[in-house]
């Protein structure tokens, strides 16, 4: 019997199993490009909203400060999503015919709650909590990205566990002092633009802010009365008589020129706990 | 009756069949020295169906698809899911809207939960709450921390009262004759009646009424009364207050364990739930003198001596418990009193040796503590019970010491029965022309022998006002939705006397209303809303200045609502009392067997029949959960040719009710314990049909106690769902088993390996560390394992410890546990084969012969060991260590291998074999704890330490730069325990009270030879017998065989 395949398909054999193989891995490969993907993750993606609120024009135009509308971010989990009744604070007076707005002032009239679509939308089994991050020197922007240059709203990162973790195991490269947590503009310490922090009286029972002082102008240039705004009262303050003027003690400003030594520096001050507990299941599982 | 010996001798050969017989049991018994511990009846059998048991994991059927879904749902479902599990990863998660308030309410911070002060009227007394509220949903009920009453602790029924709210077969509108109608429609009938009614004084007008709990509705009444003064206000439950009522009129007796060294109780269930009034003070003041927290040096203990006609955990947390007939009991007391110089006729009977011995000792102990001891009287008992136990604490001087009097709490007091009595004869005789029924049941739970059904169908217009369209409500005329108390306001005292305000947590659900509205509707401001008349109430009260200075209402108001109880409203409390002299009538012959009606542990008398975390509830004792049953000891269940499960008719009264059969140790002969509350038909979706009606053979003349019953098999088989050997080790002798395969894990080895232990308070003093000394198994050090150990330098390490001498065994925490953590109910059949998923249980061992047994109670949830044998066999890190020593569960990861349960020598690991968590009914949704996952099917979960709130404490702390304070987490079972008896804390923490603790010398871990290293540790028992008196063993045996 003649043989069915010519000696030349034993080449197509071999290369029909490299084939295989490379299949296999693109598969493997495409898989997990898709679970990163912004088609998942849908980082970057405009969702489309009943309005189309820009956060740059009320952020970067109108100065508008991120907890006028997100009330609870200091204190809750949810940092919290605006009442009709914000947008009506102004929208009563002004651009009160835009079609723009029209389902806020249905929203108004009727009193049916704008149906907003979730932008950082966690899954349902992530417990995150918004009010340890913006007490513990995690400023907005280390998340949500420069929001106000946002005219619509998006995701700027994947939001999954393996973004989160990048942080929970080194947080001191996103630790910034909480006087700037809202600060969209902030940037890490340089040589060229370096932080200066001083402790006062660490003391356990007062928020994290209430130690811990950080300015980015040189306080030596403008002197000890410039840097004393800064600065709460000193502890013999309890004592002197009210109304009375009290010197702050001296003051002794480090330098910071790099993230890193900011971050070491904010880590020991408000006492992030360890990478260790930080990536521990529970802290976000329960 | 058939004479004895027949009946034994036709019992021993249905008992073979069956594979239990009395005989083989008490060989068993014989065989074994010194202490044996055991869990259930099958055990000590060793039954086929036992031995059968123990060769698997979970039990029998456990991993079987027993559902009634088709198979080829079952493939439907299946051939989904394999769609999915390459892809799960991969999906893309729907959009998810928000709906931001219109206008937030002031106050609210969304993610913070609130916590509002309120109270749960109950018949015995309300008990004072602290409720928390997300986003105005209450989600959590529990004790006010602040009220003198309670101080936080709970029960199981209170507990249970936020699924009754969200329960969806709650009746939602008002309807009239079955179609709907408008509340106003109502109202203007009403109001019809009401203006006809005037001139004749409303005499065809009848209401009756569930025990009437608040002073406001009964305020309105007495307003009524004087508009209608012919009208009717009957009061009318199940289990009432009718003993008291008899003795005492219009006053309360109040208890005071504080400063007893001897209680006495006279069938008197203190110790296991609210039915007994004044639960929630009496064990916290029980279980605080047993603490014994100074040391072994000068140590003192109360002790506490129970004769009881059923098998309570009062019974056995008792030094001393004797078991009596229930019709004995009055006779004992009687034989009691006169011991003790209270002069009252003794009926003369036949006590054994032993009783008399019991008696003697009793009495001698109780004279030698004069004033400092007590006797408390149970409520289902005759009243003589209570009025020899008031005379016999007159005489030993406890009045003003341990025994005070005040006015009744609640503020209608009346014999309820002969009330009730009355209203039928009214029925009968036709001169109700309305009757309206408030919050109560009487179809199906009045006296069979009033035939209330007929009798309420002679009245023209029947209205319901029930949060259930139940037996009564779905055959009167009107239904009306009521609402729950955490819908509306109201005002309740609690045991203590203390007025509380009934605040709502939230509006109602449906379309309901309270009681007050319809009373109101009699007076001339006919629409006043409950909110103004409550406050009406109290305004001369809180009007009144308490300083001396301008007294403002609006302010005090505040504050009573803010505290959860209204200052000055106390009742005033005297030393002594009138108590009315009754005698004891004689016992029944010892051959009538007697049928006692007791409120069922976890349903009560039914109102909590649709309860679902209150049925799959196990009992205490007999560890039954989604029935009753005729509960007798094995000698008459034996001697009447029972098994069981058997179905048995009882006849009594001329009367018969078909019951299973289930063997209750420690019961008296010839007594048959029934709980009310089962054999509902209207109940709802979880609680129609589940056991027994024994209300269908309880007459308003034996309300208590029905004596003279007869039983007769009948065919079938009930098929009970029985938590108690579920967990079953399966080790050879070379591994340390008994090698008989023949024994669950806990039983076998509770004395061997010290699961349990326990010392009297003489043992104790001598040798201090007793819990760890004579060990059959070494103790492992902690350096010898494979595994690196934890770094815990830093840091926090939680720990718990439970303190078994506190433990009453009442099943609060359970309870506290499935609100807390979103713990699914799955059904009796998923409970028969094993898939509870409490994840908390308690475990009673019981040690000592069937007829007296002594038993040991043992919460059992997730140990969190150092060395957690689960942590090493789980392929995917589902369940992992973490740097504080929780062993937590991640529940994402988890693929259902169950690996990790296998591995657990505990058995406190719960695997969702099916979908058993509700994601469909809305109602349910409102009630989840937002902080917990609810868990889905494939999927293990366990005791996580609320590590939920373990979060939220460090969250707190860390943003104010401060350590946890010690106390600041409190886990929902901590915070239930009415005996304090669990404690949670940071063992790194050396001045926390869980390190002092774990570091007292009766601190134990249970087997703590695996080298598993707990984190609970255990505080052994210490007893405190009275050396003149031998263990009780009375032997309840038939003399055939």
């Amino acid at each position: 019997m003649a043989q069915i395949f010519d000696r030349s398909s034993n080449a197509l054999a071999r290369m029909s199993l490299v084939l295989t193989g490379i299949l296999v891995i693109a598969l493997g490969v495409t898989l997990n490009e898709l679970q990163r993907s912004p088609w998942v993750t849908r980082q970057g993606q405009r969702a489309d909203q009943p309005v189309p609120f820009s956060h740059k024009h009320h952020v970067q135009g109108l100065g508008l400060q991120c907890q006028y509308c997100h009330t609870s971010v200091e204190k809750s989990s949810y940092a919290g999503i605006p009442p009709t009744k914000t947008c009506m604070n102004c929208h009563a007076q002004i651009w009160t015919n835009a079609a723009l707005l029209e389902p806020v002032r249905h929203s108004w009239a009727t009193g049916e709650s704008i149906r907003w679509i979730k932008v950082h939308d966690l899954p349902d089994f992530v417990y995150f909590n918004h009010s340890v991050h913006v007490n513990k020197g995690i400023g907005c922007a280390s998340c949500h990205g420069r929001v106000d240059l946002m005219p619509l709203m998006y995701e700027q990162n994947t939001l999954q566990m393996e973004w989160c973790l990048n942080c929970h195991r080194n947080p001191g490269k996103n630790l910034r002092p909480t006087s700037e947590i809202y600060n969209m503009a902030w940037k890490a310490p340089t040589e060229d633009h370096p932080v200066w922090c001083s402790v006062t009286d660490a003391k356990t029972g007062v928020p994290t802010a209430e130690s811990v002082s950080c300015v980015t102008k040189d306080p030596t240039d403008s002197g000890p009365a410039m840097a004393s705004l800064d600065m709460p009262a000193t502890p013999g303050a309890k004592d002197a008589a009210p109304g009375a003027m009290v010197m702050p003690a001296s003051l002794s400003y480090t330098k910071f020129t790099s993230q890193k030594a900011l971050g070491d520096f904010l880590i020991d001050q408000y006492h992030i706990r360890p990478p260790r507990q930080l990536a521990s299941c529970e802290t976000c599982h329960r | 009756m058939t004479p004895k010996t027949e009946a034994g001798t036709g019992a021993m050969e249905t008992g073979k069949e069956q594979g239990l017989t009395l005989a083989e049991v008490r060989r068993n018994l014989q065989g074994v020295k010194g202490k044996k511990y055991w869990r259930s009846i099958d055990e000590l059998a060793g039954t086929p169906e036992f031995e059968a048991a123990v060769l698997r994991e979970f039990p029998d059927a456990a991993q079987e698809w027993v559902d009634p879904v088709s198979r080829r749902g079952f493939l439907k479902l299946m051939g989904a899911s394999m769609a999915m599990a390459g892809l799960a990863g991969c999906t893309k998660q729907p959009d998810e809207p928000i709906y931001p308030y219109v206008k937030a309410p002031e106050d609210l911070i969304l993610g913070k939960p609130m916590y509002f002060a309120t109270a749960y009227p109950f018949a015995s007394g309300s008990v004072p709450l602290l409720v928390k509220s997300d986003a105005f949903r209450p989600i959590k009920v529990d004790g006010n921390p602040d009220h003198p009453y309670n101080r936080g602790t709970s029960d199981p029924y209170t507990q249970g009262t936020l699924l009754d709210l969200y329960d969806p077969d709650r009746a939602q509108e008002t309807t009239y004759r079955g179609d709907n109608r408008e509340w106003t429609e109502f109202m203007m009938t009403w109001r019809e009646k009401l203006i006809a009614a005037k001139a004749n004084g409303g005499a065809d007008i009848a209401i009756l009424s569930t025990t009437v709990a608040s002073p406001t509705l009964a305020r309105q009444w007495k307003e009524a009364q004087a508009l209608y003064p012919k009208a009717k206000f009957v009061q009318y439950d199940p289990v009432n207050r009718d003993t008291v009522r008899t003795v005492l009129g219009t006053k309360d007796v109040q208890y005071s364990l504080t400063g007893a060294d001897v209680i006495l109780s006279l069938d008197a269930d203190f110790l296991s739930g609210s039915s007994f009034p004044g639960f929630h003070r009496l064990t916290r003041e029980y279980s605080e003198r047993r603490k014994l927290a100074s040391g072994p040096e000068g140590a003192t203990m109360n002790r506490l001596y129970t004769v009881e006609s059923s098998t309570t955990t009062t019974g056995l947390k008792a030094e001393h418990r004797l078991a009596l007939r229930p019709s004995e009991i009055p006779a004992f007391t009687a034989a009691l009193a006169a011991a003790l110089g209270v002069s009252a006729p003794v009926p003369s009977y036949g006590w054994t040796d032993a009783q008399t011995q019991y008696l003697k000792a009793v009495a001698a102990d109780l004279k030698a503590n004069a004033g400092k001891c007590v006797v408390i009287a149970g409520e289902q008992q005759d009243p003589s019970v209570l009025s020899l136990a008031l005379r016999i604490n007159e005489a030993l001087g406890n009045y003003g010491k341990t025994v005070s009097f005040t006015d009744a709490i609640n503020p209608m007091p009346t014999v309820q029965l002969a009330e009730l009595k009355g209203l039928v004869n009214d029925l009968w005789s036709g001169k109700v022309d309305w009757l309206l029924m408030l919050n109560t049941n009487p179809v199906y739970d009045a006296p069979a022998d009033l035939n209330f059904v007929d009798a309420m169908r002679r009245a023209k217009t029947t209205v319901h006002l029930g949060k259930h369209a139940d037996e009564t409500g779905s055959i009167t005329d009107w239904q009306i939705p009521a609402s729950h108390y955490l819908e509306s306001w109201s005002d309740a005292r609690s045991y203590d006397g203390v007025a509380s305000v009934v605040q709502p947590l939230i509006d109602p659900l449906y379309k309901s209303h309270s009681a007050h509205e319809i009373v109101q509707a009699m007076l001339d401001e006919s629409t006043k809303t409950p909110y103004d008349a409550v406050r009406e109430t109290w305004q001369p009260l809180l009007a009144k200045s308490t300083d001396g200075k301008t007294a403002d209402f609006e302010m005090n108001w505040r504050k009573a609502l803010h505290a959860g109880w209204i200052d000055g409203s106390a009742l005033p409390t005297a030393a002594t009392a009138t108590v009315a002299a009754i005698n004891a009538p004689a016992p029944n012959s010892k051959d009538a067997i007697e049928v006692q009606f007791r409120p069922d542990p976890t349903i009560y008398d039914g109102r909590f029949a649709n309860v679902g975390w209150l049925q799959e509830l196990p009992k205490p004792v007999s560890s039954l959960s989604w029935d009753n049953a005729a509960l007798m000891n094995e000698a008459l269940m034996v001697r009447s040719g029972l098994a069981e499960q058997d179905i048995v008719e009882i006849t009594v009264n001329g009367r018969a009710v078909k019951a299973p059969v289930l063997v209750l140790p420690g019961l008296p002969d010839n007594t048959i314990t029934a709980y009310l509350g089962y054999g509902r038909e209207a109940a709802g979706r979880v609680g129609s049909g589940t056991g027994y009606n024994a209300a269908l053979i309880r007459t308003s003349e034996t309300m208590a106690v029905a004596a003279g019953a007869s039983l007769k098999k009948t065919d079938g088989i009930w098929g009970f769902a029985v938590t108690k050997s579920h967990y079953q080790d399966h080790r050879s002798k070379f591994f340390g088993g008994e090698g008989t395969g023949n024994n669950s894990l806990e039983a076998d080895e509770a004395l061997t390996r010290g699961i349990i232990r326990e010392a009297t308070l003489g043992e104790y003093k001598a040798n201090p560390g007793f819990a760890n000394e004579g060990e059959t198994h070494p103790k492992v050090e902690r350096e010898i394992t494979l595994f690196p150990n934890w770094d815990y330098s830093t840091g926090n390490a939680w720990g718990m410890s439970i303190d078994l001498n506190s433990c009453t065994g009442c099943n609060a925490c359970i309870v506290s546990c499935y609100a807390e953590n979103n713990i699914a109910v799955v059904g009796k059949q998923e409970v028969r084969i094993g898939r509870n998923m409490q994840w908390l249980r308690i475990d009673a061992y019981f040690e000592g012969d069937l007829s007296a047994p002594k038993a040991h109670f043992q919460p059992m949830a997730c140990q969190h060991c150092e060395n957690a044998p689960c942590e090493q066999v789980c392929p995917v890190g589902a369940t992992v260590h973490t740097p504080e020593g929780l062993n937590t569960m991640v529940y994402n990861r988890c693929v259902g291998t169950r690996y990790c349960s296998n591995n657990c020598p505990y058995k406190v690991r719960r695997f969702n074999f099916l979908l058993f968590s509700d994601y469909e009914t809305e109602s349910l949704k409102l009630m989840r704890n937002p902080d917990v996952t609810v868990r889905s099917r494939g999927v293990m979960e366990k005791c996580s330490y609320c590590v939920q709130r373990i979060q939220e404490a460090k969250i707190t702390a860390d943003k104010e730069n401060r350590p946890i304070r010690d106390g600041e987490i409190v886990t929902a079972c901590e915070q239930a325990c009415p005996a304090s008896a669990i404690t949670f804390g940071n063992l790194n923490d050396k001045g926390s009270r869980v390190r002092k603790l774990h570091d007292n010398e009766r601190s134990y871990a249970v087997l703590a030879d695996q080298n598993t290293r707990p984190r609970t540790l255990y505080l052994a028992a210490v007893t405190n017998p009275n050396p003149a008196l031998e263990p009780v063993v009375e032997e309840h045996a038939p003399t055939a065989g």
